[in-house]
């Protein structure tokens, strides 16, 4: 089986050859690439981001592409003022917020995501790896969600108090970012994307109650995840915090996968997450990108891996993975690692 | 002041901060001025007592973050008002901390709500903001004489300062005492950077920075 076989057999909750592996590993590409983080992260060059991820799965041999380049891609196009430091993750500029107070929601425009900035990057990205491996390797879009994008441009802790005093005026602005992550959602499924990937991290206990996840990222994110169905590609999810709400993903997602760090908010062990949620959707996860991916011996990741494929492998609907982004300031060894621990221990016997 | 009506006003505090009302917190601080309330007992009582409340429904999932942030503003409204009418008292004074988002990584959220639970209880919090570099918490540090030094980040790229910077603290005063916190923070780095604690919300940042300043001031630690 090639690395689209074996995820496509786990989409369908079916045991593959082996449990496929696809570490996150996105920023650190920069260094095969052989650019700066801050060249890699602007985008300007997608050849070499292109060339970038398939020099790493030379390296590594993982089954899958993450088109992630950081969060701020898209609240960057919109107008938020984005600091790329030369050998870090970029960020935006909170000292300057796009949305300076509540009135500022009518300010958000509506921006064609195929015609500049990074978000046609990252269509282009998907374009260049669908050309080259589209058909051995799974490539997985990126789309960060609407209330995401919103509180990078506000500032996270305005924006969160803003959910509760002004409701109306972030409902609104919701309405417009949503209509460009639909379109910027459909553009990379037809440039080759298999899935495309939704970030509603703010989706979990770490955040935001249930009811106000609903109300606020729940209508817009089934739009997104309509329109990525309609394109032809299947919907993922991606949400690294804690205590993660599987029945709101389910009810207005109904991805057919989840990447994430940590637990279901109804389970309390990984069995318990397997038996609860694994015949729904596939597990894309779950290791510790700091404690195992960055500072694990080569043993601990070893007995991580056994210990996540133990859990979490049977009967298919797995992909062994970081819980997030693999550190783009780690080894790649710890990648490589990562994926030649899964051929060793993820095999199914027939 | 009768004590009925300090008690009045202290449990106004308290419910202006647990049902986030700025305005209310802000008018029940305005009176307690005007009729020359002890300060101190208003803060600890009222906006200390009103947080505690907070960060047992933030314990429980029945608060998470925009609700506990609107009670921290809501606490602020007051203690900005009460602050400088508190005279401090021998013995009641609790610690000093240097807290700050390490260099690179913006994320600041935590640390606020950390901040304001702190502040609340009577520490003096010495804030760095965010994307503080790693020189800055040492100064700091030096010339407050604080007892605990609270450093986050929430991204590999800028945890790997931290372990950089607690040799670069403890060189200069051995004695402090480092709690790191953030999302890629587990106990492993706690041990594998030579920091002290971590704590996973601010609740328990409170209970592990009480315990350690309690163990400093019997001269354990």
């Amino acid at each position: 089986m090639n690395g689209l076989e074996r995820v496509a057999t786990a989409l369908q909750m079916k045991e593959a050859d082996r449990v496929p592996v696809a570490p996150l590993v996105c920023g650190a590409t920069h260094r095969v690439a052989g650019i700066s983080y801050e060249e890699w992260a602007r985008g300007g060059n997608v050849e070499a981001m292109v060339q970038g991820h398939l020099d790493t799965a030379k390296l590594i041999d993982h089954d899958g592409f993450c088109m992630l380049i950081d969060l701020s891609v898209e609240a960057g196009d919109f107008g938020m003022e984005v600091i790329y430091p030369l050998n870090d993750t970029p960020h935006p500029n909170y000292d300057n917020n796009f949305l300076k107070g509540p009135e500022d929601y009518k300010k958000i425009q509506r921006i064609n995501p195929r015609k500049g900035g990074r978000m046609k990057t990252v269509i282009d990205m998907v374009g260049g790896l669908s050309k080259q491996v589209g058909g051995t390797h799974a490539i997985v879009g990126f789309v960060y969600g609407s209330i995401g994008i919103l509180s990078m441009m506000r500032g996270p802790e305005n924006f969160f108090m803003d959910l509760m005093e002004y409701p109306d005026e972030v409902l609104a602005a919701i309405e417009v970012v949503d209509d460009v992550l639909i379109d910027y959602a459909k553009a990379q499924a037809e440039a080759g994307a298999h899935t495309v990937c939704v970030d509603h991290l703010y989706c979990s206990q770490s955040i935001l109650s249930k009811p106000l996840w609903e109300k606020f990222e729940g209508p817009s994110i089934k739009k997104i995840c309509d329109a990525i169905r309609g394109a032809g590609a299947l919907v993922s999810l991606h949400n690294c915090g804690n205590g993660i709400y599987f029945d709101m993903s389910e009810k207005w997602a109904n991805p057919v996968a989840i990447s994430h760090a940590y637990l279901a908010d109804d389970v309390t062990t990984w069995e318990e997450q397997k038996t609860k949620w694994g015949s729904k959707m596939t597990t894309i996860g779950w290791m510790a990108p700091g404690p195992v991916a960055m500072l694990g011996t080569p043993d601990e990741i070893e007995e991580e891996v056994k210990a996540e494929i133990g859990a979490m492998a049977k009967g298919g609907g797995f992909i062994l993975s970081t819980g997030c982004e693999f550190p783009p300031n780690s080894p790649l060894w710890n990648a490589k690692h990562i994926v030649d621990c899964a051929k060793k221990h993820g095999v199914y016997s027939k | 002041m009768t004590n009925e009506r300090e008690q009045e006003l202290i449990k106004r505090l308290q419910e202006a901060v647990i049902n986030y009302k700025p305005a209310d917190a802000k008018k029940a601080a305005e009176e307690a001025i005007a009729e020359g309330a002890d300060a101190y007992k208003m803060t600890m009582e009222g906006l200390a007592g009103g947080m505690e409340v907070v960060s047992e429904k933030f314990d429980t999932h029945e608060y998470f973050v925009p609700e506990t942030l609107l009670c921290a503003k809501a606490l602020y409204a007051a203690l900005d008002l009460l602050k400088p009418f508190i005279k401090v008292q021998e013995g009641t004074v609790r610690g000093q901390v240097v807290l700050g988002v390490m260099q690179g990584d913006v994320h600041d959220l935590g640390k606020n709500i950390i901040k304001a639970i702190f502040e609340a209880s009577g520490w003096t919090v010495h804030d760095l903001g965010r994307d503080v570099p790693l020189k800055k918490f040492v100064e700091e540090q030096m010339k407050t004489d604080s007892d605990i030094v609270m450093l986050s980040a929430m991204m590999t790229t800028s945890m790997v300062g931290i372990k950089k910077l607690i040799p670069m603290i403890k060189e200069k005063n051995p004695k402090v005492k480092i709690m790191i916190g953030g999302a890629p923070i587990t106990d492993k780095t706690v041990s594998e950077y030579g920091a002290d604690v971590t704590a996973d919300n601010a609740p328990n940042a409170l209970k592990e920075a009480m315990k350690m300043l309690d163990a400093l001031r019997k001269g354990k630690m």
